[in-house]
């Protein structure tokens, strides 16, 4: 952690609130994706990032800076969001063995041959991001477990390494690749069923 | 290779981390094999799509919400 943050959260805890600004312009942005990420509710995200803040002003100036700050604030705000979520919207949440590839016992794909061999990645992007593209795609990361929805954020949204996003959600590297690889696998099985036939 | 292993591997190869005898050996699968090609085009689009997703900024009233919520709370301090 940077002197700098240092002095801001030291700050911070004897109620300085120009210090609690330069931290929130600093991190409440990527707090807010990763809580809304993961919780996937605007109004979740907004107990989340109070929540991370608050624990910023009364545990931060404890924190004994191994890491940098922003590493940590990940961490916390993985682990709010999670508890957030404990006991929710869980039926919306579906095994996600049924939209990974199968194969034959030779090892190659099985399934229907144009399926197959739909490609609609040249489909301009801002038409996949609008209607009702938008509209599978979103349904889509609702229905990842919140689990494979933190790796997903912290790695393809937040850009973080695979080690990172290991040491955030505090599990093994390798782990952290199988959820994010299952995870983007459903989403594009989800994608295809949808725009395979027109591609 | 076969197209499992070809499919096991593509986030290593998208990351850039795969051992280079290891990609050129999933290249030739890919240049052999149309179905994985197919895959792996639209799983590196879906990885973009799900980023892109993913950027949402904080509403501006929620931001001035929290902002007052927090410097309340500070004064407690």
């Amino acid at each position: 952690m940077s002197t700098d943050d240092r002095s801001l959260l030291a700050r911070a805890a004897t109620g300085d609130a120009d210090a609690l600004e330069i931290l929130m312009t600093r991190y409440s942005a990527r707090v807010y994706r990763l809580a809304y990420g993961i919780t996937r509710s605007t109004s979740d995200a907004e107990e989340v990032v109070q929540d991370v803040f608050l624990q910023l002003v009364y545990k931060g100036a404890g924190f004994e800076g191994r890491a940098a700050l922003g590493s940590w604030i990940y961490r916390i705000t993985t682990n709010v969001s999670l508890n957030k979520r404990r006991g929710k919207r869980r039926e919306l949440e579906t095994s996600l063995d049924e939209l990974l590839p199968t194969y034959l016992p030779d090892g190659h794909r099985a399934g229907d041959r144009a399926f197959l061999l739909a490609d609609w990645s040249r489909t301009p992007e801002g038409e996949l991001l609008s209607g009702e593209s938008r509209r599978i795609l979103e349904a889509a990361i609702d229905r990842l477990p919140e689990h494979y929805r933190a790796v997903l954020v912290l790695k393809d949204v937040e850009e973080l390494s695979n080690e990172e996003v290991a040491q955030i959600v505090g599990d093994t590297v390798a782990a952290v690749k199988t959820r994010l690889h299952r995870a983007r696998m459903a989403l594009r099985e989800q994608l295809t069923r949808h725009l395979g036939a027109g591609a | 290779m076969i197209c499992r292993d070809a499919i096991d591997v593509l986030a290593d190869y998208l990351d850039g981390t795969m051992p280079r005898d290891l990609a050129a050996e999933l290249e030739r699968h890919l240049a052999d094999c149309a179905p994985c090609r197919a895959y792996l085009a639209t799983y590196r689009k879906t990885h973009e799509l799900g980023a892109a997703a993913g950027r949402v900024e904080m509403p501006e009233e929620m931001r001035a919400r929290l902002h007052r919520f927090l410097i309340g709370r500070l004064r407690a301090v």
